[in-house]
């Protein structure tokens, strides 16, 4: 029983931990660190082509170099490292796979010197013809990107298809698609495209290995979201024992998923690991215009949707082939292919469903984990064919979309029951907050105005065992140290796990601690992704203070000779009302309690949780099926008011209502800071961002002056954000995730709202100005429909649509 | 490429770097251990290593260090007075505009250029002012909100002060 008084607990507004120090400029990160003048700084040599194989390196001009202290190659470190699909060595070996991909590590005294070497660093290549286009790549196999792709050692659950370019082929059998089709009233049938996209951290990339020349023991400090995976991708790749690695993750600079598994700290322990080298640190500094050819970025998608909708408006089925451009690795990439996968019925009750998600190799820079993993891309597009579908069928597109709610008992596409949740009351909110039905005046003059709403729906795409645990100690003052190893990256999950700890023990916010994540001091925890921290973290984290609270009172009632129940902590103060005690929390939790009969009991108080989901079934293999594929889901809903000026193509946003189901918010400031964040981040990928590249697959738009992400000035004017706390069961206070899912839908609502005001649907995104005003014009034709082929460089299938 | 010797009037007091002729205002100052400026971007592009220099916001990582010879710099550990942050901190913290951290020293900097030259800014010159800082995480608004309520605490204190 939990007798506690508190006023910083669960839902309390409070400033942030770590804010002080981030505001004064303290805080320090990974490339803050000193080391000291025996650290080595490392720079990578770069492949000119796009497919190749390496015919020689010469390093001797660069070694030439004073300063230069050696030049590694693919060959030196032959490891393949990857989270699910083990298909990434950290420099090319033999053969190169994209333009940018590293082939060479110079490492210097100096970061300069070593910038400077790499330009005296020559590489022979015998060039092969490259795949740039992911349609393609998938249904023709003139070009393998991974030739040895049924070498690749990867999990169960990834199932890549030798001899072809498909990292990853997930699947959905739910009912009987072709005979609903065959039955439908209607059949729609669109395609939607999404180009690769940049996290757009403002942290780079940066790893310091050191390696202890004697022990073999390994140190990294990096830019990571998650210490423990850095480390068991590491010990897997290199064959290493875990208690030989130690990963001190420092606060990131933002993750946004650009930070998830291992990124580049295989790259930097290559020369850490070096004989040469061993005993010296060195460091490994991604600058800005190489961080997009060094790890992972959004992953293109093409998406062809059909849906079967009868007369009544109820949709009968769905039918989803899904492409994503993984570009050369899949090791991370083969996972959003089936996040977006079993969650391809939307936020709808579909009875039929076929769904065809595939991780397609490029020879691109490669995809990986961003900001809602697969679900931005795949709503992008099935929010916009919803819309169009109750265009077509002259339903409003607000009741169209309620009239197929998936609401509780009803199925996804797996067959798992979907849980109890508030979207009926979020969309009313969103509805009648933008007036979304009303046409009302453009602000500016000459401009369109209009109105659009899009559902979001995300469930934390995670291994079925991802664990997490956590220690809290009670130090002798009363105050409390946290160890829980989830990265604070701005989400604010230490405020959350503080909020946490004096909920259950009663002590002030303001005296607890949580501390960042080290491998050697923390107990483990999966990774800091799939907004489940709060979630399963948070769990780990109450059951370690309740744990402590359980031994504390039960060493103050042997000491006070009452039962436990009669005791409360209440701000920080232990209680005993029967017996009018009033005594602070002092050393006698760490030294121990001079018990009444003279026995001295007691001593430092930890408390310890863990937590593992207990019931995920992962789905067949063959039909995506499992009575519980998923922990749960975190549905919304945002509403989109915009105006674009027909003369420029520019789109700015009035105002957006952005709403979720959040079970609980634990911390209601971080909860805003989410919604708001992604919503914006949401719609710069909306309107602004696209990875674009020349013929020769060389990236065009490497940093902020030709990748353009949102400032000041594309910002909303104004973002009503708000949450329905509808509790989850198994959860610490009912909260669900929604880090993510404030990014998920702001595209297809603008989307929407576009076709609102001036009545053309654009299929491919970003909805760049450009793009727009072409839009436009086209409308002038005559024409309702707006599709540009992002591959442009590859003419043959531009009209790729049309062929399927 | 020759090293040099270079004074500047840093955070209040006098201070001597040595630098090589290329060296940036940025890595100078980092290499003397002012980490809070930030390696966003180096090509200006970011604003996470903004000082201010005579009186003026600059992007640190497009000024040679040579080019700062004499200069007045302020960066936002100078801010803190007697173990207090400066409203302008302060503001950023209760409005809820640090999430990651790392563009947070840029902004508050622009944001103090930006108050000494404006002191009462409307919401397009704040954000016409930042909007060569760069904040992937917070959506800005929160930071719209921080600045203003910086501009009315300044206010209210030097109205105190007369």
């Amino acid at each position: 029983m939990k007798n506690i008084k508190t006023n910083t607990g669960v839902g309390k507004w409070l400033p942030r931990k770590f804010d002080l120090e981030k505001a004064a400029g303290t805080l320090q990160f990974a490339d803050d660190l000193r080391f000291g003048p025996e650290l080595l700084h490392a720079a990578v040599v770069r492949s000119s082509i796009p497919h190749g194989e390496i015919l020689s390196i010469d390093t001797a001009q660069a070694l030439e170099m004073p300063g230069v202290v050696k030049v590694l190659v693919g060959e030196d470190f032959p490891h393949h490292f990857g989270l699910y699909l083990k298909d990434r060595t950290p420099m090319a070996i033999g053969r190169t796979r994209y333009c940018g991909e590293p082939v060479a590590l110079v490492v210097a005294e100096d970061e300069n010197t070593a910038r400077e070497a790499v330009k005296r660093v020559r590489v022979n290549y015998k060039k092969l013809e490259a795949i740039f286009d992911p349609v393609k790549a998938a249904t023709t196999n003139t070009v393998l990107v991974h030739p040895e792709l049924h070498k690749y050692e990867h999990v169960d659950f990834i199932t890549p298809q030798p001899n072809t370019n498909i990292g990853n082929w997930f699947r959905i059998r739910k009912g009987d698609a072709e005979k609903a089709f065959g039955e439908a009233d209607h059949i729609f049938e669109e395609t939607v495209t999404c180009p690769q996209i940049a996290h757009g951290f403002l942290e780079t990339l940066c790893s310091i290995c050191k390696q202890d020349p004697a022990s073999g023991e390994i140190t990294i400090w990096t830019s990571a979201q998650s210490a423990f995976t850095v480390r068991d991708i590491i010990a897997k790749g290199i064959g290493y024992p875990l208690h030989k690695i130690r990963v001190v993750a420092p606060p990131i600079g933002g993750g946004f998923g650009g930070k998830a598994g291992m990124t580049i700290e295989a790259l930097c322990l290559a020369a850490a690991m070096d004989k040469n080298i061993a005993g010296r640190p060195v460091k490994l500094f991604i600058p800005r215009e190489e961080v997009l050819l060094t790890s992972w970025v959004r992953q293109g998608f093409v998406a062809k949707i059909e849906l079967a909708v009868n007369n009544d408006g109820l949709i009968q089925a769905i039918r989803n082939t899904f492409w994503f451009d993984t570009g050369i690795s899949a090791e991370y990439g083969a996972n959003p292919v089936r996040s977006a996968g079993y969650t391809s019925m939307g936020a709808y009750n579909i009875p039929n469903v076929w769904s065809d998600c595939y991780a397609v190799y490029t020879n691109k820079p490669f995809g990986g984990a961003y900001r809602g993993f697969g679900l931005p891309e795949l709503m992008s597009a099935l929010e916009v064919v919803i819309d169009i579908a109750a265009d077509k069928l002259h339903i409003d597109p607000v009741e169209f979309r309620k009239k197929n709610l998936l609401r509780k008992g009803q199925t996804t596409c797996t067959g798992m029951p979907m849980h109890d949740h508030a979207l009926d009351k979020i969309i009313d909110r969103v509805a009648a907050s933008l007036k979304i039905s009303q046409k009302e005046p453009p602000l500016r003059k000459g401009w369109k105005r209009g109105k659009g709403i899009a559902l979001a729906i995300k469930a934390p795409a995670i291994p079925a065992d991802a664990s997490s645990s956590a220690i809290v100690k009670l130090n002798g003052d009363g105050t409390v140290e946290v160890l829980a190893a989830t990265m604070d990256m701005g989400q604010g999950t230490y405020s959350a796990y503080a909020q946490i700890v004096s909920e259950e023990l009663g002590v002030p916010y303001d005296w607890i601690k949580v501390y960042y994540p080290d491998t050697q001091s923390h107990p483990y925890d999966w990774q800091t992704v799939a907004s489940r921290s709060c979630w399963s973290m948070g769990m780990a984290v109450k059951r370690a203070a309740c744990d402590v609270r359980e031994k504390l009172i039960a060493l103050f009632s042997e000491y006070w000779q009452v039962s436990c129940d009669s005791i409360s902590i209440e701000y920080g103060v232990i209680k005993c009302r029967k017996l009018g005690k009033n005594e602070r929390i002092d050393e006698r939790v760490q030294n121990g309690f001079k018990m009444p009969d003279g026995v001295l009991k007691g001593g430092p108080i930890i408390g310890t949780g863990s937590f593992t989901p207990p019931d995920i079934i992962y789905p067949d293999i063959d039909t995506g099926q499992s009575a519980k594929s998923v922990v749960h889901f975190t549905l919304g809903a945002i509403g989109v008011d915009m105006e674009v000026d027909p003369g420029t193509g520019k789109i700015v946003i009035n105002r957006a209502v952005a709403g979720y189901d959040v079970g609980k918010a634990i911390t209601p400031i971080n909860v805003r800071g989410q919604i708001e964040g992604g919503t914006v981040q949401g719609l710069s990928a909306c309107l602004m961002e696209a990875m674009a590249y020349d013929e020769n697959g060389k990236l065009l738009t490497p940093d902020f002056t030709d990748y353009k992400i949102a400032t000041f000035k594309d910002a909303p004017a104004e973002i009503e954000a708000f949450w329905e706390e509808t509790p989850e069961e198994i959860s610490p206070y009912g909260n669900r995730g929604v880090g993510e899912h404030s990014m998920i839908a702001p595209a297809p609502a603008t989307n929407n709202a576009l076709f609102n005001a001036t009545g053309m649907r654009i299929h491919s995104y970003p909805l760049s100005r450009e793009r727009v005003f072409k839009a436009l014009h086209a409308k002038e034709r005559g024409e309702t429909d707006f599709w540009e082929w992002p591959y442009a460089l590859d003419l043959a299938f531009r009209k790729a649509k049309k062929e399927w | 490429m020759r090293d040099r010797k270079i004074q500047l009037n840093l955070n209040g007091r006098s201070v001597s770097l040595v630098a090589g002729d290329n060296t940036t205002l940025l890595h100078a100052l980092r290499e003397y251990g002012l980490t809070s400026l930030k390696r966003g971007c180096e090509e200006g592009e970011c604003g996470a290593c903004t000082v201010i220099m005579n009186g003026l916001p600059e992007k640190s990582c497009l000024i040679l260090v040579a080019e700062a010879e004499g200069a007045d710099i302020l960066t936002v550990e100078g801010l803190i007075k007697d173990g207090r942050l400066h409203p302008i901190q302060q503001s950023f913290i209760d409005e809820g505009a640090i999430q990651c951290g790392y563009c947070t020293p840029g902004m508050v900097m622009t944001t103090y250029a930006l108050l000494l030259k404006n002191p009462s800014p409307d919401e397009e010159e704040i954000k016409e002012a930042l909007s060569g800082n760069l904040c992937r995480c917070t959506g800005y608004l929160s930071i719209v909100r921080a600045v203003k309520k910086s501009a009315r605490i300044m206010a209210g204190l030097s109205e105190g002060s007369e």
